[in-house]
């Protein structure tokens, strides 16, 4: 292509317009930046699965790990299997240390290590006593060799700057979390030159059909999978804001060539082909997709940063306990943001660039002609979004691929695309119908803001559209969060019944399950006021490959104090059907997961046996994605006698007081590690949790609104040079610059309600969309509608405020002409 | 109404518009400036009509200078007393014939005002397409539709730059009509600038310009 005339006829045009130039520019840099962050953070958020707690003790090849814990004596019995190989004992907890706070705490072999040199007398004399720290936990708390920490004295303390964990031997482990004679895992690693097949096969031969083999790493493999869904539905989310930012290219292009029709025209007059005029076009796209890109990349590196934090934490309170690693970004992510933002910019110039290729070279037309082209169109435009509008309804029925909505993300798109198409029709009715209302509640200014909105029926179109989009997204969010925070406070109270909750104390993410000491469930219940006591015991498990929660409780005290709410059946019949039998609950999103109905036989690894348990029942849960099994706390200790208690609820006595029972129960318990919290405290926290959880969704939000924003001073702007010569002879008219300005924020406020309307009918679409489809496939719960219509009333008014502040920057350019020389340009 | 310009002169740039120029129009007179292009016509009417100031000398609108008012009280006076029409008439497309004629009155913030403009397009003839968007309507008529918008708030000056200068000779006379009827029965002072001697034949005094000068004024 011939780069003399770029310059001239895309370049020129581009540097006379700066400011027009730049906002285009800056929306492609924050659509591309959230795609970038969003990216990063999600990688970085999902943790690192090669801690360093793995590279100090090395490579292993297969890990065995059982429900409800490994039996140590199969280390005896495996390396009786004569292979060369070694088996390494496991264990991972939790403890909370007096001025320490919660710590990591690991049990191995710990005087098997290679790469841990002890050195100091006092260590391998004492393996009972004896501990290794990482660094970053000796430098927090000072301690050297030697030093003491709890009952352990410090052998060794090994590099490790960003975690903090304890190493102790596994007897000092076991002892030290009351769990003898169990292991959480095997570790077996082979000697060069052993046949890794052989050895399963002989430990698969030798081992419980309950044990799992696994191969090293798959944790790791597992963990992503589970976040599979999630990271993709942030990901979609985060293209909203490049889908906004499409509307304003297309509005850009689109001004450019309504612009220099005439100049497109004498261009092929004087022998330039239609292909030439295309390329113009789609370079002038190009260069805004590649500089925006660009730029955003490095926006979206600087905005990992914070979005890390966030999505870290819906990571830690929804899946599995991770700590964020380190952001870089990688080549695949600058060339994913790089290619989505050129891409995007190319697509939404295709229409005006091949509008541009159609000139003729006779025309000489003007705006008018064109728009005139633009209002004869509407019929088919609204056509075409009938067409689209059934073609998304019919997606929303198809199912999951892969466990992902894919149907209902494509049913989404299409309902934009369908509200993209029904703007037009909706600016003529709407500007239509107000007609004698505008006129006698704002005077002239009113009626020729109106006037000029239906004149330029294709540009207000693209930017009701473009300002639609992102107020639907805001909105359908909205809804769909409101609706589930509304859900989760209903299910909240029929869940905690309980006065007090017992769990030990420290930290813990999803799937982590904490012993208890099993002598306090006794200690509580005879403490004064106290009612009853349900005992719960918690454990990961697996099933059918996918990690999900084993829980074990009282249910005769569910029954007699709980309002569990259930999808079907009878709630008394159901509990008490539970009671010591082979009968398991389990939460909707198992139930959808796994395909399981009432009345199925789900089996289940337990100990060194296959258990087989009926479905009684399923039941609305919303606290986490992995899914529930519920076991009448009999049935549990049948298969697992030595599961300890996790978490205890606490009944109390009608009139006792909270507080003076959960401070005897503190006395009683005086020397055991126990957090206890009240009620309303818990309720309380849960609903932090989900709000922080959600305020990424809500930061995605506002980054589209913000483009969609600039999309209309950008349009407004593009409005306003377009019609000088009309702003100029309206001062001769006798109209005052404050009158212009009136005027065109009026505009502005008229672009704000039409978007309004749409985005407000969109958003109510697509919140069905994320309840019923979105959130449905990929989490399997079921989101009562709730809209929280105050907030929505709030939300868009404060859009509509923006709009229209938008339209200032315009407005007082416009107010600032002079006159006569707007007029002597023919 | 008096309008007088006294000893103006104005500079674009480089270029000197006018240079000293004293002239003065009666309320009922037509006032008609010949010249040839670029001799400053336009200049000087945007001057009359308050849309710009001179660097020397002075405009008086009976007997105010234009400098000395406010941009508020410059609009106040082209909403009460000026009525502009322009060569290439300057009519909105997005309004019909009927709420173009009316906009003066809308933008001065009247209410009532249809009857008004229904009058006056009466007046030049059109009230059979108040209806119609300007762009179903020919040349002299669209003129037509301007000057009834020049003339809807009853201004004491109407300006008109190259009225007929877009139009063919019987619809150019037919504007001068009327442009002379708005001094004669309106009693306004009313300053044309034109290129056709036909057109000046109707007005009561011809000012003659070169180079940013009056050269003859007739009759003097
Ligand atoms: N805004 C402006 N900037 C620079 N020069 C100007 C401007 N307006 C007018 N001129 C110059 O001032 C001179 C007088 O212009 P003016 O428009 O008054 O002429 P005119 O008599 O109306 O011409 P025509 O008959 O072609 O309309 C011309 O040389 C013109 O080029
Ligand atoms: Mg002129």
């Amino acid at each position: 292509m011939n780069g003399k005339l770029l310059s001239s006829f895309i370049l020129r045009p581009l540097r006379a317009d700066p400011a027009r130039t730049a906002l285009t520019a800056l929306a492609v840099a924050l659509g591309v930046g959230v795609v970038v962050a969003i990216d990063l953070a999600g990688a970085a958020a999902a943790g690192s699965f090669q801690s360093s707690l793995e590279t100090l003790l090395g490579r292993t090849d297969f890990e065995i790990t059982a429900n409800g814990g490994v039996n140590e004596v199969w280390i005896g019995r495996l390396a009786a299997l004569d292979r060369n190989a070694r088996y390494a004992p496991f264990i991972e907890s939790r403890i909370v240390i007096d001025g320490v706070g919660t710590v990591a705490l690991y049990g191995v072999d710990l005087f098997a290590q290679e790469k841990v040199s002890f050195q100091g007398p006092a260590a391998p004399s004492d393996p009972d006593h004896a501990a290794v720290v990482s660094s970053a936990l000796a430098a927090r708390v000072g301690l050297a060799e030697g030093s003491r920490i709890a009952a352990f004295q410090v052998a060794a303390v090994v590099p490790a700057k960003d975690v903090e964990f304890l190493l102790l031997d596994i007897a000092a482990a076991q002892k030290a979390l009351g769990t003898y004679g169990r292991l959480d895992r095997i570790d077996v690693t082979l000697s060069p030159g052993e046949n890794a097949e052989h050895v399963e096969r002989e430990m698969r031969a030798l081992l419980p059909p309950s044990y799992t083999i696994a191969k090293s790493g798959t944790r790791g493999e597992e963990t992503r999978k589970m976040l599979r869904a999630f990271r993709w539905n942030l990901r979609v989310l985060s293209f909203i804001s490049l889908v906004v930012g499409a509307f304003l290219i297309y509005n850009t292009i689109s001004v450019s060539v309504v612009r220099r029709r005439p100049e497109i025209g004498v261009l092929r007059a004087l022998g330039a082909g239609r292909q030439l005029v295309l390329w113009l076009f789609l370079s002038e796209a190009l260069m805004f997709g590649l500089v925006g890109s660009i730029a955003g990349l490095g926006l979206g590196r600087v905005l990992a940063e914070g979005v890390t934090g966030l999505i870290a934490l819906s990571v830690n309170a929804l899946y599995t306990s991770s700590r964020p690693a380190a952001i870089g970004l990688s080549w695949e992510t600058a060339a994913m943001g790089l290619i989505a933002g050129t891409f995007v910019s190319l697509l939404s110039a295709l229409a005006p660039a091949r509008e541009a290729m159609r000139v003729e070279p006779v025309e000489a037309m003007g705006r008018g002609a064109h728009e005139h082209a633009a209002r004869i169109r509407w019929r088919r435009d609204l056509a075409w979004g009938g067409v689209l509008a059934a073609a998304a309804v019919s997606c929303s029925f198809a199912g999951p691929v892969d466990g992902k909505p894919f149907f209902g993300y494509l049913a989404a798109l299409l309902s934009i695309g369908a509200a993209a198409m029904c703007a037009p029709a909706l600016v003529l009715a709407v500007t239509g119908l107000s007609r004698a209302a505008v006129r006698r509640c704002f005077g002239a200014e009113g009626m020729l803001a109106s006037r000029s909105l239906a004149a330029s029926l294709s540009r207000t179109s693209v930017v009701v559209g473009a300002l639609a989009t992102g107020i639907a997204m805001m909105a359908s969010v909205g809804i769909m969060v409101g609706s589930f925070r509304e859900t989760v406070l209903v299910w909240l109270d029929s869940q905690l019944r309980a006065d007090l909750y017992i769990r030990p104390l420290g930290r813990s993410g999803a799937g982590q399950f904490p012993p208890l000491a099993p002598a306090l469930p006794g200690l509580v219940a005879e403490v004064n006021g106290v009612e009853a006591v349900d005992v719960f015991h918690g454990l990961e498990i697996r099933y059918r490959g996918e990690r999900a929660t084993l829980g074990a409780g009282e249910t005769e005290i569910v029954r007699r104090f709980g309002r569990l709410r259930f999808l079907d059946g009878d709630r008394d019949a159901i509990l008490r059907s539970l009671q010591g039998a082979d009968r398991a609950l389990v939460s909707e999103p198992f139930s959808n997961k796994h395909h399981v109905r009432v009345g199925d036989a789900i089996t289940i690894p337990l100990g060194d046996r296959e258990a087989s348990f009926t479905v009684a029942g399923i039941y609305y849960e919303y606290s986490s994605e992995r899914g529930f099994v519920i076991l009448d706390r009999a049935t549990l200790l049948k298969y697992l006698p030595d599961q300890p208690p996790t978490n205890l609820a606490v009944y109390l006595r009608p009139g006792a007081d909270p507080a003076t029972v959960s401070a005897a129960i503190q006395t009683r318990a005086a020397d055991q590690m126990i957090a206890i919290a009240r009620n309303a405290s818990l309720r309380r926290d849960a609903v932090v949790i989900f709000d922080r959880t959600f305020a990424i969704t809500y930061a995605l939000e506002a980054v589209a609104i913000l483009i969609a924003i600039l999309g209309a001073a950008n349009s407004l702007l593009a409005l306003v040079l377009d019609r000088r010569r009309e702003l100029g002879l309206l001062r001769f008219l006798g109209a005052s610059p404050r009158q212009i300005m009136r005027m065109i924020v009026l505009e502005a406020g008229f672009l704000g309600v039409l978007a309004n309307l749409l985005g407000a009918a969109l958003g109510f679409a697509l919140s069905f969309l994320l309840i019923y489809v979105v959130n449905k496939q990929s989490f399997g719960w079921t989101i009562q509608f709730h809209p929280p219509l105050g907030l929505l009333a709030a939300a868009l008014t404060l859009v509509f405020c923006a709009t229209v502040a938008a339209g200032v920057y315009p407005a007082r350019a416009a107010s600032r002409l002079r006159p006569i020389e707007a007029i002597r340009e023919e | 109404m008096k309008v007088e310009l006294r000893n103006v002169s104005k500079k674009y740039e480089t270029v000197e518009a006018l240079r000293g120029v004293s002239l003065a129009c009666e309320g009922g007179t037509v006032t008609a400036l010949l010249g040839r292009s670029g001799c400053g016509k336009t200049t000087l009417l945007n001057l009359a009509g308050a849309m710009d100031v001179p660097d020397s000398g002075e405009v008086l609108i009976d007997g105010e200078s234009t400098a000395s008012l406010t941009e508020m009280q410059l609009t106040v006076l082209r909403r009460k007393r000026i009525g502009f029409v322009f060569q290439f008439f300057q009519l909105l497309p997005t309004l019909t014939v009927l709420e173009n004629v009316e906009l003066p009155l809308l933008l001065a913030g009247g209410r009532g005002t249809e009857g008004r403009a229904r009058e006056r397009l009466a007046w030049v003839g059109l009230d059979e397409k108040a209806r119609a968007m300007p762009h179903q309507l020919s040349g002299g008529q669209m003129q037509r539709v301007a000057i009834a918008r020049a003339l809807v708030h009853a201004p004491d000056l109407v300006i008109a730059d190259e009225p007929t200068g877009n139009l063919d000779t019987a619809s150019g006379e037919r504007i001068m009509e009327l442009l002379a009827d708005s001094a004669r029965k309106f009693g306004a002072a009313v300053l044309i600038a034109t290129h056709s001697a036909e057109a000046a034949a109707v007005a009561d005094v011809r000012v003659r310009m070169r180079d940013g000068r009056i050269e003859a004024v007739d009759p003097s």
